[in-house]
């Protein structure tokens, strides 16, 4: 800097303000592992109560993840929700584990609002046995949920009221999240709107980079009907 | 005729297409976090009532310009084209922002990779999202576009080039007779 620079200001002098971080957990190694999901007690109780049908018990950054047998699912989330007061579902998912044994996983993320406890159940699910209990007559907030993952795994979830594709068009033909589909989908199989009113589907996903351009209002042919 | 009282000649064309340039009611097409840049586009701060386009219309049918802001997906795409058939000639439309124009960011199978896949875009909005300037550009883009571009008549022409307008002067009166005179002496000053 030469030295007819004019002075630099000094920084002005930031307060911030933290948040207070919560103590880490003993024998922890994670220090942001909240007390919440560490719920060793509903765990221990699982365990007595179904015995073999917990799979695995799961502990990573400080959270319980209870493997549990696809059949019994809507027994242990009846547990959870009467006996352990695990009355709020906060999230369902599904996840596509393509290189591991049972192929697909459906998690349920479950919260004790009064406790502040956090616990999750995974299920895993063979290819070859698409069919999950559903757990709507639990929580019925579940109902989205498993449409979601139907809609992008093609998990049929036996039970639930109202099993429609979710964000796809009825007709569509495939399960776009499991790893297999083509991140730019097979062509033809979402048409696109036709170019004058009355015109054909558009089965071209690409149609402006072939040339295709839709004509103008007034460029559009007489319309067919009186 | 008293000399204080001037007259104008124009064409019906000029006339109609600067009501109509100056008047746009966009029907806005919000479909994701580029809605909320249109949103200043029409909001006080950049004031899009200095271009007559403040009166946004959630109905097609009293809408002119759809602005098609965000990404669309296939599903939705079949909702915008029957909205925009629904709108009444003459139309115009712009393609908002990066995703609108050419699917963005959004390279994957549910994203249509640029809304002129289905629609006549006008203009293309480059940006993600884009500034409430460029969207005010594109709109002065549409202006001049009608101003320029359109002509009443081209709805009954269904499009087809205009016939060659006749001379203004096409014969003068010679002691021969009539003599034809070739456009390029009667409108080419230079020749």
């Amino acid at each position: 800097m030469p030295d007819d620079a004019p002075e630099q200001r000094a920084h002005e002098t930031l307060s911030f303000h933290f948040t207070p971080v919560e103590a880490p957990l003993p024998d922890q190694p994670n220090p942001h592992a909240q007390p919440s999901t560490d719920v060793p007690e509903v765990v221990a109780a699982l365990q007595e109560r179904f015995g073999e049908a917990v799979l695995d018990v799961v502990v990573y950054a400080g959270e319980h993840t209870v493997y549990v047998e696809k059949s019994r699912i809507v027994e242990v989330c009846r547990f959870l929700k009467d006996e352990q007061g695990f009355t709020y579902f906060s999230d369902l998912g599904g996840v596509d584990r393509f290189t591991e044994e049972d192929r697909f996983e459906v998690f349920y993320n479950l919260v004790h609002l009064t406790a502040h406890r956090r616990i999750r159940l995974k299920v895993r699910v063979d290819e070859d046995d698409l069919h999950v209990p559903s757990v709507t007559g639990v929580y019925r907030a579940a109902n989205w949920n498993e449409r979601e993952v139907f809609d992008m795994l093609g998990l049929r979830f036996d039970g639930h009221p109202d099993l429609r594709r979710m964000y796809l068009p009825e007709d569509f033909a495939y399960y776009p999240q499991r790893k297999e589909f083509p991140l730019l989908g097979i062509p033809g199989s979402l048409p696109l709107p036709p170019q004058t009113p009355e015109g054909a589907l558009t089965m071209d996903p690409f149609a402006a980079a072939h040339g295709s351009t839709p004509p103008k209002s007034y460029d559009e042919p007489e319309s067919e009907e009186a | 005729m008293d000399s204080q009282e001037g007259f104008l000649t124009t064409t019906v064309d000029a006339v109609v297409n600067w009501a109509r340039s100056n008047s746009l009611m966009p029907m806005p097409m919000g479909l994701a976090c580029c809605a909320i840049e249109m949103m200043a586009f029409a909001g006080p701060k950049y004031d899009v009532a200095r271009f007559g386009s403040e009166a946004m219309r959630f109905s097609p049918r009293q809408a002119d310009l759809m602005i098609v802001a965000g990404w669309c997906s296939y599903k939705m795409a079949h909702a915008i084209r029957r909205v925009w058939d629904q709108m009444a000639d003459p139309k115009w439309c712009i393609a908002m922002g990066a995703c609108a124009s050419t699917g963005g960011m959004h390279r994957c199978y549910g994203v249509v990779q640029g809304i002129d896949n289905f629609l006549p875009v006008d203009v293309y909005i480059p940006g993600c999202p884009p500034r409430p300037e460029a969207v005010i550009h594109a709109l002065m883009d549409i202006q001049e576009k009608i101003r320029n571009d359109y002509t009443i008549s081209q709805d009954a022409r269904h499009g087809q080039a205009p016939a060659p307008a006749a001379a203004a002067r096409p014969a003068v009166l010679t002691p021969e007779g009539e003599q034809r005179i070739s456009p390029d002496v009667l409108y080419n000053q230079d020749a």
